[in-house]
């Protein structure tokens, strides 16, 4: 029987820790913030399709933006996703036999993150890659977002995403201790289910703003 | 709502299984309705002539209780579903909530089963160990008494002192299970109770390297059921959370200080 902890080098026993922390980090800085940041510069839809092409050409333009574009948003969300999968294999699943709130959003936490895992590689793919210039890129998107099936599908995979990231920012403040009490878990909790509605409602906003376009 | 006065006879389904390594089967059982019955005094019921409601002269189905006050956590098992002590389980309540359909009992599922309703919940006491959930006073001259607790610590303390190791947290939890090597929600709790005590916080930093190993707090997944089950009405998550605080701080300052 072993009473005491042994010490010595710990940084192995510490690794588990470091990771599921850092894909927590991660999740909100840089891919959460980018996401706001990427529903701010869509939402030029709501100007025209000038001002979104004119926005689309400034990113493009941007210095290092390849650079950035791989150290701040692929790379974690890579790491985010891949990580992610082994946490929703980690878990038994019983929402069915615990009909309780929280559990529920932890399963639909999961299934969502397989939602937007699928949505992101094929919204990259074919926005990112596929497409060689900016107005492809643009009349790319109209012709999606104007199929009343890839519509829908966008709808689901933008949704699940603004899910996966209000609950995660929940959860966020309890994997960092910073919302411990009752209260102060239900005052965070009902911010993100708000959070939630108005995210989903402005990403709804710019995808119908654009299908109409 | 089922009326008591028409209820003839308490009826059960009972998961049973003769020894660890053979298949689980049920059964069904009836006793003649008696008011103001718990699931133990059924079970002893049984004891007394154990046939099934179907006749057949069977072995009594094997469980465990002690206290019969729900102090003591040796009567958890799954009734109807939910994890609780067969001891503060009243059979009244249970069919005035679930109606007459029978009350169904099975083992915990998160533990090795040795016989029916009775399983080994030795992975609790192994994983207190492994947090260092004790004070540490034995020594090879008197300490002396350590100082007071401050009220507000009392008040964290006496609530999370309540835990009677019962494992219907860890029962409802979906990160605890045969994947992964969590130390659970009541090991977590008892880790913010000792490093709040004015002697067993001297080792706090071992329970932190603990709770912060492999299995430890990090692999907390904030479903929030053991706060749900937990029939002592534990803050668990209020507990986690508090906890990751200090892991957290812990692990930065760790790395600050080397």
């Amino acid at each position: 029987m072993r009473f005491f902890v042994e010490k010595g080098d710990n940084t192995l026993s510490k690794f588990s820790f470091f990771i599921r922390r850092f894909h927590s980090l991660i999740a909100l800085i840089p891919i959460g913030l980018f996401m706001c940041f990427h529903f701010l510069l869509n939402s030029a839809t709501f100007l025209g399709s000038d001002a979104y092409l004119t926005m689309v050409h400034f990113m493009k333009g941007f210095p290092f933006v390849q650079v950035l574009e791989l150290v701040l948003i692929a790379i974690p969300i890579i790491f985010h996703g891949i990580y992610g999968i082994y946490i929703v294999y980690l878990a038994k699943n019983n929402v069915l036999q615990y009909k309780y709130y929280r559990n529920l959003a932890f399963y639909l936490q999961r299934i969502t993150s397989l939602i937007v895992l699928a949505f992101i590689i094929w919204h990259v793919y074919t926005l990112r890659f596929a497409p060689v210039s900016a107005e492809g890129t643009y009349a790319a998107l109209l012709s999606m977002l104007q199929n009343p099936l890839t519509f829908v599908l966008y709808v689901i995979g933008v949704v699940a995403s603004v899910y996966h990231f209000t609950n995660g920012l929940f959860t966020f403040c309890i994997t960092w201790g910073i919302c411990v009490g009752d209260r102060a878990q239900k005052i965070f909790a009902i911010c993100a289910v708000l959070l939630f509605v108005v995210m989903s409602l402005w990403a709804v906003g710019i995808l119908l703003s654009l299908a109409v376009a | 709502m089922v009326d008591l006065k028409d209820v003839k006879y308490i009826k059960l389904k009972i998961k049973r299984r003769d020894d660890p390594n053979s298949p689980s089967y049920w059964q069904d059982f009836q006793i003649p309705y008696r008011p103001n019955m718990n699931i133990v005094s059924v079970l002893m019921e049984i004891r007394k002539n154990p046939v099934t409601a179907d006749g057949r002269k069977v072995n009594p189905v094997v469980w465990e209780c002690n206290c019969l006050e729900e102090v003591c956590g040796a009567c958890s098992m799954l009734i109807n579903g939910v994890p609780r002590q067969a001891c503060a389980a009243l059979t009244d309540k249970l069919i005035e909530k679930y109606g007459d359909r029978p009350i169904q009992l099975e083992p915990l599922t998160k533990f090795p089963v040795i016989r029916d309703l009775m399983v080994d919940r030795s992975k609790m006491f192994e994983n207190l160990k492994r947090v260092h959930a004790w004070v540490q006073v034995d020594g090879s001259w008197s300490i002396g008494r350590g100082p007071r607790l401050a009220e507000k610590d009392q008040r964290i303390a006496y609530e999370i002192a309540h835990c009677m190791t019962c494992g219907c947290c860890l029962e409802a939890c979906p990160n605890y299970n045969q994947k992964s090597d969590f130390v659970g929600p009541n090991a977590i709790a008892q880790v913010r109770m000792f490093n709040l005590h004015a002697i067993g916080r001297m080792q706090a930093d071992e329970r932190l390297e603990a709770l912060t190993a492999k299995g430890g707090i990090q692999d907390c997944g904030n479903s929030q059921n053991c706060k749900r089950v937990c029939p002592k009405h534990i803050n668990l998550t209020a507990h986690i959370a508090a906890m990751n605080r200090q892991a957290n701080a812990y692990v930065i300052k760790n790395f600050l200080d080397k």
